[in-house]
């Protein structure tokens, strides 16, 4: 036994120290180190073909037209689409997450009512039931400005005899009100940013958050002499572009464009409008310089030299935001100028038969509020931009991501991401030429989703059954080629619609225009960036990393700026915790020192404060729109949040 | 104590040359082998019957794209120019006999028209599995899950572009220092116009049955799969930078 085990252990060495001479134990060793490479958690990499395909991205307010990133089929990424003029290669840093949003676990994964998960059958029983029981009494809320969508939503109150469609507040429907509404014209309002060698940013951020951001960006950097000044309360990243930042108030943004006005029309310029006469005397004694600075706290002289810069210029163009008297103050100085920077684009023929027209869309003011026994949002969050004015029986909310308003809502339907349907855009504000583009589907929805547009011609019959065949007679009507502008083409007319007939609107910008103020210690001036979101989109996932703190400090709490002798007025320091009190309620905040504020006045970002939504919007910083005032413009009987104040207590 | 004096005259040098030997024999000519496991490919593709007998060259499925990333496998889309069964017309037909869109089997022996007179081979076998690519796969949208002999993991990044002009005729000259890499078969003869041979499996165009895919039980990885030494190696020798992130992007 004893030589027999004394064997065993010699052999047992010897087999150790021979397997030591093999490359098993090395290879073996080096297998397992490799191993540690492939843990089930690591994601696998796709691989194949990659490609950039085109469509349109209905993130943002006015839609990008951007190429989706693929491999293999897979979408990735997302880039701005060169070959069409809305992009030019660029887009806008919200659609340029469309992916991670398109994958984000927020999406909503299948029909819900009222909590629970439903068959789309049933949905379609649900609301085929609504619908025939709320007879006229429907509503359309659409967060989409410029899609064929909203054909179909407005033919659907149409066949039940209805006009209440509303679009969420936005810089479209307040020059459409202006333009069209107050002084008689037609089409819709563009401007040559391109071509135009003096710009004049009347409270348009045109650059940031205003109509058509890339598009206007993209053109913008093909102009040659690039004169840009900018009149708001606050200077923004659009000013940082500007030559001259002019400080106004949001409210004193039509007295200010009337100054100017004062002094074109004493430099001798005129326009064939019925109401001429009435407009220059009603701004040579009302709005005199002397008149809009104590009004607005403007300089004279200041106003002389945007003038002067404006009259050198052989094409000026003045821009404007806010109020619908701003906008239509800045139609007339336009028209004053006789520039052709300002461009009047007619709209794109109908795909569906019974649609409104955009000019009728744009009519509906949903901040005096909506109520419906039935009540259809479409892609927008109004109980987050505007709790109190709705007012349903029953709401039935469409949207790929779960928000606010489809927490809030009785039906959920889950729709396609904008990259999972048939999507376009027809003129998005502040294009200077009417264009049109769409995109097909670049992914296969994973979720249990249907596009609105089919549910709804699923429910009411409007002679088409399917949404893909309205974006078809669509091409049609607006004499495109389908497979051009599925390739990413657009679809462009250099036509201008007529503006003759148009009036300056003397009798009601004279009211109008006067400043009107709330109450409050300081004037509130919101203002949007994109990365931190806007009404309808909260910010997406990777642009926090873009957002900076004088938005949002590091405890996430939201960051409010205003200038040193504000502060100082309000016994505030830098860093110092307010509460803002506006409107019907209250939002907490940190102080910033930034001194591109104007004087008594707040400024501070929208997009923030959601309660619903994914890891990088909920809970971070407070919702600015709680505190906005809605206040109905003298004469033009619009609504607006310019002239919104606050008050600042320290916590 | 005789079983002492008996121990002693083995002095212990017997059992341990056994074992060393042994082990030896098992470490370099069993063990090794021990570690793959072989698995077939998905179906049976012959580059044979498309080379010689359809007169394709490589470059009809293996191409580099515009944008210089390289075609490896070629997709349904590019198989379907040739295998021209219309997948929509094919699921109809599938569905008119009542059969179930997944079973595969019963989908075969249906012989369902909208398939089979699309078929394109002659030979039953080779019918066969293109019957069974066509039904497994085409008409269903997916891509063949092809078993990549050369497979690399994700953290490494190859470009078939940057390797295209590697002549294996100029290789030659240093096929004694990149015996270790390369089998040294590939350098005899007449140096082909292409250098596919120095990694990847050698004349594979001219092959009939596909070679087992050898998966290693440890790490997953093929046989085949280049270790960093033999690129390093082949760097070295050429003047290419060997720095972290020439591979490792």
């Amino acid at each position: 036994m004893s030589v027999a085990r004394r064997a065993f252990i010699q052999m047992s060495v010897g087999a150790t120290v021979g397997i030591l001479f093999t490359p098993t134990v090395w290879t073996a060793l080096d297998d397992v180190s490799i191993w540690t490479q492939n843990w089930p958690w690591i994601p696998t990499l796709k691989y194949g073909e990659m490609k950039g395909v085109p469509t349109v991205s209905k993130m943002c307010e006015s839609g990008c037209c951007v190429q989706v990133r693929t491999v293999a089929g897979e979408a990735y990424g997302v880039k701005g689409n060169p070959d069409n003029p809305l992009s030019g290669g660029a887009c806008c840093p919200q659609c340029a997450n469309g992916v991670q949003n398109m994958n984000n676990p927020n999406r909503i994964k299948s029909p819900m009512l009222n909590g629970e998960a439903i068959s789309w059958e049933k949905a379609n029983e649900v609301v085929a039931e609504k619908l025939e029981a709320a007879g006229s009494k429907v509503a359309v809320i659409s967060g989409d400005q410029s899609g064929t969508v909203n054909e179909v939503f407005s033919a659907l109150l149409t066949s039940k005899g209805s006009d209440a469609f509303y679009m969420m507040p936005c810089d479209m429907q307040i020059a459409d009100k202006a333009w069209t509404g107050l002084m008689g014209g037609s089409g819709q309002i563009g401007y040559d940013f391109e071509g135009s060698d003096a710009i004049l940013l009347a409270g348009a951020d045109a650059m940031e958050s205003w109509g058509s951001v890339v598009a206007t960006r993209t053109a913008y950097a093909k102009n040659e002499v690039r004169k840009l000044i900018f009149a708001g309360p606050l200077q923004t990243k659009t000013a940082a572009l500007a030559s001259k930042w002019v400080p106004v108030p949001a409210e004193g943004m039509a007295a200010f464009t009337l100054g100017i006005c004062y002094y074109v029309l004493q430099a001798g310029k005129s326009v064939g409008a019925s109401d001429f006469d009435q407009f220059k005397s009603m701004v040579m004694s009302n709005f005199t310089p002397a008149k809009v600075e104590a009004a607005t706290g403007v300089k004279a002289d200041m106003m002389a030299d945007v003038a002067k810069q404006l009259l050198a210029a052989s094409n000026p163009v003045v821009v404007p935001g806010g109020s619908v008297a701003a906008n239509a103050a800045a139609f007339a100085l336009n028209l004053l100028l006789g520039t052709g920077a300002m461009k009047v684009l007619p709209e794109f023929a109908k795909g569906v038969e019974g649609a409104m027209s955009r000019s009728d869309m744009l009519k509906g003011d949903i901040l005096q509020g909506v109520t419906a026994d039935l009540l259809f949002v479409y892609e927008a969050n109004p109980a987050y931009v505007l709790p109190e004015q709705l007012k349903a029986g029953f709401t039935v909310a469409f949207d790929c991501v779960n928000t606010e308003t489809t927490a809030a809502a009785d039906l959920v339907l889950p729709i396609p991401h904008s990259y999972e349907r048939y999507e376009d855009t027809a003129n998005p504000y502040g294009v200077g030429v009417a264009t049109y583009s769409m995109g097909a589907p670049v992914s296969k929805p994973y979720l249990d989703v249907m596009p609105a547009g089919d549910f709804i011609l699923g429910v009411a019959d409007l002679g088409v059954e399917t949404f893909a065949e309205v974006i078809e007679a669509k091409v049609e009507a607006v004499g495109g080629d389908m497979d051009e502008l599925i390739e990413g083409a657009a679809l462009v007319n250099e036509a201008s619609a007529s503006v003759s007939g148009v009036t300056l609107a003397a009798t009601v910008l004279g009211k109008a225009a006067v400043p009107v103020k709330g109450t409050g210690a300081v004037s509130l001036a919101p203002y949007t960036q994109l990365v931190v979101g806007s009404a309808n989109q909260a910010t997406t996932p990777n642009a926090p990393a873009a957002i900076s703190n004088n938005q949002v400090a590091i405890d996430y709490s939201l960051v409010v700026m205003m200038n040193s002798a504000t502060a100082k007025k309000l016994g505030v320091a830098d860093e110092a915790k307010v509460k803002l009190s506006g409107g019907n309620g209250e939002c907490e905040a940190q102080v910033k020192i930034f001194e591109g504020v104007l004087t008594d006045t707040v400024a501070a970002p929208l997009g923030l404060g959601h309660t619903v939504g994914d890891e990088f919007s909920k809970g971070r910083g407070d919702n600015v729109y709680k505190i906005l005032t809605v206040s109905s413009e003298a004469a033009t009987s619009a609504s607006t949040w310019a002239g919104s104040t606050v008050n600042v207590a320290k916590i | 104590m005789e079983e002492r004096k008996a121990s002693k005259r083995c002095g212990g040098v017997l059992p341990f040359i056994i074992g060393f030997l042994a082990t030896c024999v098992l470490g370099w000519a069993v063990l090794p082998g021990m570690f793959y496991e072989k698995v077939d490919q998905p179906i049976w593709f012959s580059h044979t019957v498309h080379v010689e007998g359809e007169g394709m060259d490589c470059e009809s499925c293996h191409y580099f794209r515009d944008d210089g990333s390289y075609a490896g496998f070629p997709t349904n889309e590019v198989c379907a120019e040739c295998h021209a069964v219309d997948p929509e017309e094919a699921m109809e037909a599938i569905a008119e006999e009542g059969i179930d869109s997944n079973d595969y089997d019963a989908i075969m022996k249906a012989e369902i028209g909208a398939i089979e007179d699309n078929l394109v081979s002659g030979e039953d076998d080779k019918k066969q599995a293109e019957r069974e690519y066509v039904v497994k796969y085409l008409i269903q949208g997916k891509e063949v899950p092809w078993l990549n002999y050369q497979f690399q993991p994700d953290n490494v990044y190859f470009s078939h572009k940057a390797h295209a002009e590697l002549s294996i005729a100029d290789l030659a000259e240093m096929k004694k220092e990149l015996s270790d890499v390369v089998d040294p078969s590939v350098f005899e003869g007449e140096a082909p116009e292409q250098n596919c041979n120095l990694c990847h499996v050698k004349d594979i165009a001219q092959n009939d049955v596909p070679p087992a895919f050898e998966r290693n039980i440890l790490s997953g990885y093929s046989k085949m799969t280049m270790k960093m030494w033999k690129c390093e190696r082949c760097h070295a020798l050429k003047g290419q930078p060997n720095a972290c992130f020439t591979c490792h992007k």
